[in-house]
Parts: structure tokens; C-alpha cells; sequence
């Protein structure tokens, strides 16, 4: 089966009282002319419209770029948050010598509280002094036990 | 610019917007309902007015498929009402639209649809149809004939039913 094609632009069927022709000549006589106002009522409606268009791309734009940026931002931002406590040496006290080794980790405490301290907060005059008694007791303490013991004897 | 730009806005307005309501006119029941479709396609139009490479093509388009989603609503209104009164005998719609046209717009697959509504009601000439739909003036003009065609059976078919 061939197709037929147009012989050109015109119209198809010459025939007037072909139904067809009927169909598809546009009514020439029935216009419908636009209300007051509508012409502008339309601008605006299609302006209100790309503006929101505009607005939902935009932020759509930025969502996107923001989850796409994220991850490289967290990961780039975890390797710096991860330092490690610097260790200080112990503070250079006259006591320190003389500490015994179960009250080690009393002198690891000590230089953490050492730089924050400040003659001004009474809270931490009193950090000073705690730490300083056990350093001064252990001799006295150590001997209580061997004189408790032999009095019990 | 935005002047000129304004300025052809309006001209085509002036231009087109009443053979477009009129057109759908034909199509639906009352006035109000064709200056809305008609105004829903220009509205559509200017908010992409940039993008759009021949607008009286996309107008017609525009109020054809807004034109089937009106008849669609009607139909599923009209079968809800059927539905809830449950009345057999209800009265059929009565066809105020011209039947000719509906026809035309209802029976044709949007493949030829497009082109007859730009051909013949746009006036656009067979290769503004051929630029805008992106097919060869060859297939333009196959598609018209193969719409008139699909048209003529319609016509015949409706015409022995009603005798």
C-alpha cells in the first residue's frame, strides 16, 4: 500500500460539501475577543509563575551542590579533629621524687590541671594542695600500717 | 529588549488570543471555560517565553490538551453523578460543542492531531509544521493524509449511525 501525499500547501479537499473539508476549514467567523484586563492578568500570572519556577530551580541547584559537597566536607573536616592530648612531662616539683609508684597516676592528673590553674580561682588553689598531700604523706602513711599492725600483734 | 519583547507579547496577543478562545469555544460549553483554556496556554507560553521557538504552534497544542483534560473531567464528573444517584435513565450530555471539531481533537492520536491543529487551524504552512515538530515535510505531509483519512472513516461511520 502506497501513501499519498499533499500536492502541496493548499487545502486537501476541493469538494465543498465534503464534510471533511467542513472539519477542517477554521471557523473564520467565531472570535472570541479577550475580557478587560485579561491581557495583563496573564502577564502577571506568567511572571508569578517563572519567578517560581526560577526560585524552585535555584533552590534545587543548591540542595543538590550541598549533599554533593557534604560528604567531601565531612571527611575533609574529620582528620583535623582527631589530635592527640599532648603529653607533658610531669610537673618539676620537689615532691615528685618522693611519690611511690601507686600514686603515679595522681602526678599524670597533675600537669592537666597545672596549665588551667590560676591563683585568682580558689577552685583550683585547692587542686594544688590535694595533690601536694598525698606527695608529703606517703612516709608517714607507710609507717602507720607496720605500727597498727604490731600493735594488733 | 524587555520592550520589544513586551511589545510582540501583545501583538501576538492581539493576534492570536481571540481565534484561540474561539476556537475553543467550539469545544466546550461556555465562554468562560474557553477564555480560561485560552488563557492557560498563554500563561504557559510566557512563562517559558524564551524557549519557545514558534508560539502559535504551541498555543494551539497547549489549549488542544487542555481542551481533552476538560472533557476528561466532565466525563468523570458525569460518572460520579451516574454513580451517586444511581439513576438509569439520565438524560445523555447534550453536545453543545461542535462534534466536528471534538472529533477532531478526540479521535486522532497526538501523532497526527498536532499537525492537522497546525496546519489547518494555526495556518502554519507544512514546513513551519515540519520545523516545529522535528519530522521531514515528507512524514508531515503522510501524517496529514493519514489523518484525513482516519477523519473521513470517523465521519462515515458516524454519519450511517445516525441514519
Amino acid at each position: 500500500m502506497t501513501t499519498h501525499f499533499d500536492e502541496g500547501d493548499g487545502e486537501p479537499g476541493r469538494d465543498l460539501d465534503d464534510p471533511l473539508t467542513v472539519i477542517l476549514r477554521p471557523s473564520s467567523t467565531e472570535y472570541l475577543g479577550p475580557p478587560t484586563g485579561r491581557y495583563e492578568s496573564i502577564r502577571r500570572g506568567a511572571n508569578r509563575r517563572r519567578l517560581l519556577r526560577a526560585t524552585l530551580g535555584a533552590g534545587a541547584t543548591c540542595a543538590v551542590i550541598a549533599l554533593a559537597a557534604l560528604p567531601f566536607r565531612l571527611s575533609h573536616h574529620d582528620s583535623p579533629t582527631t589530635p592527640t592530648v599532648p603529653l607533658a612531662p610531669p610537673p618539676a616539683s620537689s615532691s615528685a621524687p618522693t611519690a611511690s609508684p601507686s600514686q603515679a597516676p595522681s602526678a599524670t592528673k597533675a600537669p592537666s590541671s597545672t596549665p588551667t590553674a590560676s591563683p585568682s580561682s580558689p577552685a583550683d588553689v585547692r587542686t594544688p594542695s590535694r595533690t601536694v598531700v598525698p606527695t608529703t604523706e606517703p612516709s608517714r602513711v607507710a609507717s602507720e600500717p607496720s605500727a597498727v599492725a604490731t600493735q594488733a600483734r | 529588549m524587555k520592550r520589544s519583547r513586551e511589545r510582540a507579547a501583545s501583538e501576538l496577543f492581539a493576534a492570536v488570543y481571540p481565534r484561540l478562545a474561539g476556537w475553543c469555544r467550539r469545544l466546550v460549553d461556555d465562554d468562560e471555560t474557553a477564555h480560561e483554556i485560552a488563557s492557560e496556554a498563554f500563561t504557559r507560553l510566557w512563562a517559558r517565553w524564551t524557549k519557545v521557538t514558534e508560539p502559535r504552534g504551541f498555543l494551539y497544542v497547549t489549549a488542544a490538551n487542555l481542551v481533552r483534560d476538560h472533557w476528561r473531567k466532565l466525563e468523570r464528573e458525569r460518572r460520579a453523578v451516574r454513580r451517586a444517584t444511581t439513576e438509569e435513565a439520565i438524560r445523555p450530555p447534550t453536545e453543545q460543542s461542535d462534534p466536528s471539531v471534538r472529533l477532531l481533537v478526540q479521535s486522532l492520536p497526538e501523532r497526527l492531531r498536532v499537525p492537522i491543529l497546525l496546519h489547518y487551524y494555526a495556518d502554519m504552512p507544512i514546513r513551519e509544521v515540519s520545523v516545529l515538530t522535528g519530522r521531514k515535510e515528507g512524514t508531515i505531509k503522510a501524517d496529514l493524509h493519514a489523518a484525513r483519512e482516519l477523519l473521513r472513516a470517523h465521519l462515515r461511520r458516524s454519519l450511517d449511525h445516525t441514519l
